[in-house]
């Protein structure tokens, strides 16, 4: 263990009192990365595993530059991209001594300082990932990997292959939960090019700067992720959707799979889009009731070659919508059961089923403030015992605002009443819950509009923006010797007025 | 005597077909009513008559019989007939006058022969006039015998050798008359738009405008167009009853009388109006009121229906329903009307109201027969979007929904919200694609391989997610 090593390691202190200005900082910390990246990995190794460990030695949160730097040289001494299970070490295993530094290190990084070392923490992180996968234990990476995204950016708003990464290792362990945090945040920027200049010398643009938005600080030339395709993001929105799908969560489910079918296109479609306007229809008719007109933002041409090769899911979503023709769904879904399995879609096509015996129930709240049992099993076939009991758990799961009355009289007539005053019956909401629920809107819109704001300015700073701007400068300027010519004809005008008020 | 007629084949063939079958005696006298008539509509009332009403169906057939066998149209006769063959086969008038029959098609086809050899020469000649009064003559021939389709096709021969305003005129409105013949509506239409643009001044102008008006009535009337069709009948002027005959034909008595402008055009407002509409444009029309008066049960009808008596009204209009069913325009849509102002009827009837019970509804709105019970009916009007309101099954109530804007106001503002709120974001995203230079591009490599381009870029891809969902056990 050279001490030399570790004054260097030390060198970085980010509290420091010179570095509260931003660009000092910036500067100090791309110093910093360059002097360490050029110390060769067995430096780091010396005295790995005793009390004079590096890795003892420094502190995660506060050094995280260098621990992080300590972290890949261990890994690369094992060998950073192992192909079985024999060829990692037991401390690099789940459970081992680093791998557990590793997971601690993500959850208490320094977010500021690893935005200066974004391809390491990328490094990180798909290291995490095969180690668990080739251990056959994809679920014990999401955890790590998760902290690991959050902490950098709070938001995660800005789209990485750490966002696709990790979503499929959710989907190949079905750990549908586990994936919310980072789907419920919305994407709001992809990383993109910034121009050199704005990335250093400004006080406010620097990576350490406070940024609201992740995009200023994760891009394509941080490090943070490799560059990205449409099939990616349209990946990782199609399993969103499906984890949304697992989760029951049929509204959010739609939404994500909207986003894969606005993605722009010159007049086509790829197979991904297909498979999500399928998904769509099914999942929409599972969330609305209908199918919505498609969002008006895709690309017409595009979705028309879709449609056209979605026609059975179209008619099935007309047939679930006619809740007079029960049979006629079944039918439709046993005619095409072939073409369900073969999409991958049986479960939900089933679903559609059980999904329209709730929408017939709820249609009849719009026509009945009250109808005996009996009357809605003549509709809908079963006994009055079994219909009861299903009414009830619907009412229990909150899909009815109804409740279920035994009569007195002897026949023990069974009544399904519903509440037709909003603010009554189970699933009434106060008027201070309304205004909670407007509230919490208004913020996420402001936090939207904020977004929105952020990514009008990236736009602005692209060349085509700028090429632009430069030929409107040059029509206004034209303009303006046009207009001077007109104010000296207004000013005759005026002179004439003037004369006319002379002779009033 | 009626019981045999009713039991006849002919009338269980009809039932058979779902065709109307009328069984009360109407209220009309046949002989009165049918006297207002003249020409074609007259032998085509007396036929409808006939094979609708069991009650008059003999006496209707044997004065359709005797006159047709005054006219030239043959194939009627022969299904007059046939028909009454069917109804009553002992009546001296079913069989067949073979003779006459005979006789009446050498005839015809004489005088065919006649006239296409007149209109022949008139040709030869190059006479304009003569030309198109050769094709009106022949034209009047063919709606003799019956043949619309050629009197159609002869009438618009006319229309080269037209020389004056007044030829084209006329020839529009026999146009238009050969089209109501054939009930070709859209035809009588277009045709009737042509008269309105004819270039006509003055007296000569007035005196179509009614016949337009009445037409183009009978034609909305009859497709189904009832605001439409209220509309030009309210707006007939009273000159109708006393117009002159135009272009040959006496309109008041070859195509609707005046009571059929007044009923036909009462039970369209009935039918298609609010209260207020019905009070200012119809009661208070001046011009609709010379009909009215003529029909005073319709007025009665109506005015009911403004003063909110709703169950007098349909029982005013049930009351004739019989009649209307008699008539040869007015049957096809009879049910519709009645059924509008039905519903009409129980909608305002229940606006005042926040309960009723289902049996005060049954007693006020008698059923029709069209529905099992007054709750199916109600049912039905609700789920049609027609009646805001809810029944209660169990207390046998119809109730009226509480409304609650406040509350409504505030959960459509979130949905909205939500709503802009998801556009914008797909619209973000979209954007941030395009900024980024993603977006999907034809694969040309795959293209070649003869893959179907629409679906070539990642086509792989999209079939590996295949089976995702099922393997999620979902």
């Amino acid at each position: 263990m050279s001490s030399e090593l570790l004054s260097i390691l030390f060198s970085f202190q980010p509290d420091d009192v010179e570095l509260q200005q931003k660009r000092e900082y910036d500067n100090q910390a791309r110093n910093f990365v360059s002097t360490l990246s050029n110390i060769s990995p067995q430096h780091f190794l010396k005295g790995a595993d005793t009390a004079q460990d590096v890795l003892e030695l420094l502190n995660p949160e506060v050094n995280s530059i260098a621990y992080i730097y300590a972290l890949q040289a261990r890994i690369l001494a094992a060998g950073d991209s192992p192909k079985s299970p024999k060829s990692i070490p037991d401390h690099l295993r789940p459970g081992g001594v680093v791998w557990n530094k590793i997971a601690q290190f993500l959850e208490t990084f320094d977010p500021v300082q690893i935005r200066y070392v974004g391809s390491e923490w990328r490094k990180l992180l798909e290291y995490v990932d095969r180690v668990a996968r080739i251990m056959g234990t994809p679920g014990v990476a999401i955890s790590p990997i998760r902290s690991g995204m959050l902490r950098l950016d709070p938001t995660t708003g800005t789209f990485t292959l750490a966002h696709l990464h990790f979503i499929r290792l959710c989907m190949e362990n079905r750990s549908y939960t586990a994936a919310l945090p980072i789907l419920d945040n919305y994407i709001y920027s992809l990383p993109a090019a910034i121009p050199k200049a704005v990335l250093e010398q400004l006080e406010y643009s620097v990576p350490s700067a406070d940024h609201i938005n992740s995009g200023e600080y994760i891009h394509l030339k941080s490090g943070h992720t490799e560059k990205i395709t449409v099939t990616d993001v349209q990946e990782y929105y199609m399993l969103g959707a499906l984890a949304y799908i697992g989760l029951r969560q049929f509204k959010k489910a739609m939404e994500f799979l909207e986003h894969v079918l606005v993605v722009p296109s010159q007049g086509l479609a790829n197979g991904l889009m297909l498979e999500a306007y399928k998904k769509w229809v099914l999942v929409s008719c599972l969330a609305k009731g209908s199918v919505p007109p498609t969002p008006r933002t895709a690309n017409g041409q595009g979705i028309k070659y879709i449609r056209a090769a979605s026609k059975a899911y179209e008619a099935l979503a007309e047939a679930f919508t006619q809740t007079n023709n029960l049979p006629k769904l079944k039918a439709q879904i046993n005619a095409g059961k072939d073409t369900w399995a073969e999409d991958g879609n049986t479960g939900l096509v089933n679903e559609l089923q059980d999904h329209q015996y709730r929408l017939y129930i709820s249609r009849l709240s719009k026509t009945f403030s009250a109808i005996p049992v009996s009357n809605i099993s003549n509709g809908l076939g079963g006994s009055v015992e079994e219909l009861t009991d299903y009414l009830e758990t619907l009412i229990k799961d909150g899909h009815l605002n109804a409740c279920i009355e035994r009569m007195s009289k002897s026949d023990g007539e069974v009544v399904l009443r519903f509440f037709l005053d909003p603010t009554q019956g189970p699933l009434a909401k106060t008027e201070v819950q309304q205004q909670q629920a407007l509230l919490e809107q208004t913020q996420r819109t402001n936090v939207l509009a904020e977004q929105v704001k952020s990514a009008d300015y990236r736009l602005s700073l692209s060349k085509e923006y700028v090429e632009h701007l430069k030929r409107q400068n040059k029509k206004a300027a034209a303009n303006a010797a046009g207009e001077a010519m007109d104010t000296t004809w207004d000013d005759g005008v005026e002179a004439d007025e003037d004369i006319m008020g002379d002779m009033h | 005597m009626a019981s045999s007629v009713e039991q006849s084949p002919f009338f269980q063939q009809a039932r058979a077909k779902g065709a109307i079958v009328v069984k009360d005696p109407p209220k009309f006298d046949l002989d009165s009513y049918i006297a207002n008539y003249d020409g074609a509509t007259r032998l085509e009332r007396l036929h409808h008559i006939g094979a609708s009403s069991t009650y008059l169906a003999l006496d209707a057939y044997r004065m359709a019989i005797t006159e047709a066998k005054l006219g030239r149209n043959v194939k009627f006769y022969l299904a007059l007939t046939d028909d009454f063959n069917k109804i009553s086969p002992d009546d001296s008038l079913a069989l067949v006058d073979t003779a006459w029959v005979e006789k009446r098609n050498r005839d015809v086809k004489q005088d065919q022969d006649k006239l296409e050899h007149e209109l022949k020469s008139y040709k030869n000649n190059l006479i304009k006039e003569s030309i198109r009064m050769g094709n009106e003559d022949l034209g009047h021939f063919y709606y003799a015998c019956g043949d619309y389709t050629n009197a159609h096709k002869a009438y618009w021969r006319m229309r080269e050798h037209c020389t004056s305003n007044k030829h084209l005129a006329d020839m529009t409105l026999r146009l238009v008359y050969v089209s109501i013949a054939q009930r070709a509506w859209l035809g009588v239409q277009s045709q009737l738009v042509k008269v309105d643009a004819s270039q006509l001044k003055g007296d000569e102008k007035n005196k179509l405008e009614p016949i337009v008006s009445a037409c183009s009535g009978l034609a909305h009337m009859c497709t189904g167009n009832l605001r439409e069709a209220a509309n030009n009948f309210i707006h007939t002027s009273p000159q109708f009853l006393t117009l002159e005959p135009a272009a040959g034909i006496v309109w008041q008595k070859e195509v609707l009388s005046g009571n059929d402008i007044a009923v036909y055009g009462g039970l369209c407002a009935l039918g298609s109006m609010d209260r207020s509409d019905l009070q200012t444009k119809v009661l208070a029309n001046g011009d609709f009121r010379n009909f009215l008066e003529l029909e005073p049960h319709i007025r009665r009808a109506i005015s009911l229906f403004c003063n909110s008596k709703y169950s007098a009204c349909l029982e005013v209009l049930e009351g004739y329903r019989t009649d209307y069913l008699l008539d040869v325009y007015l049957s096809r849509v009879l049910s519709v009307i009645y059924n509008n102002v039905r519903t009409k009827s129980i909608v305002q009837y229940f606006i005042p109201f926040s309960c009723v019970t289902l049996e005060e509804m049954a007693k006020k709105f008698q059923p029709t027969g069209d529905f099992g019970s007054i709750e199916e009916e109600l049912e039905d009007m609700i789920n049609a979007g027609i009646l805001n309101a809810r029944i209660d099954l169990v207390d046998r109530l119809l109730i009226s929904p509480p409304t609650n804007p406040r509350y409504d106001v505030h959960t459509d503002a979130l949905a909205m919200a939500e709503k802009y709120d998801h556009t914008l974001r797909l619209r973000l995203t979209r954007l941030n694609l395009m900024s980024a230079g993603l977006s999907v591009t034809p694969d040309k490599s795959q293209n070649k391989e003869g893959l179907d381009p629409r679906f070539a870029a990642d086509g792989g891809l999209g079939a590996s997610l295949r089976g995702l969902g099922s393997r999620m056990g979902f």
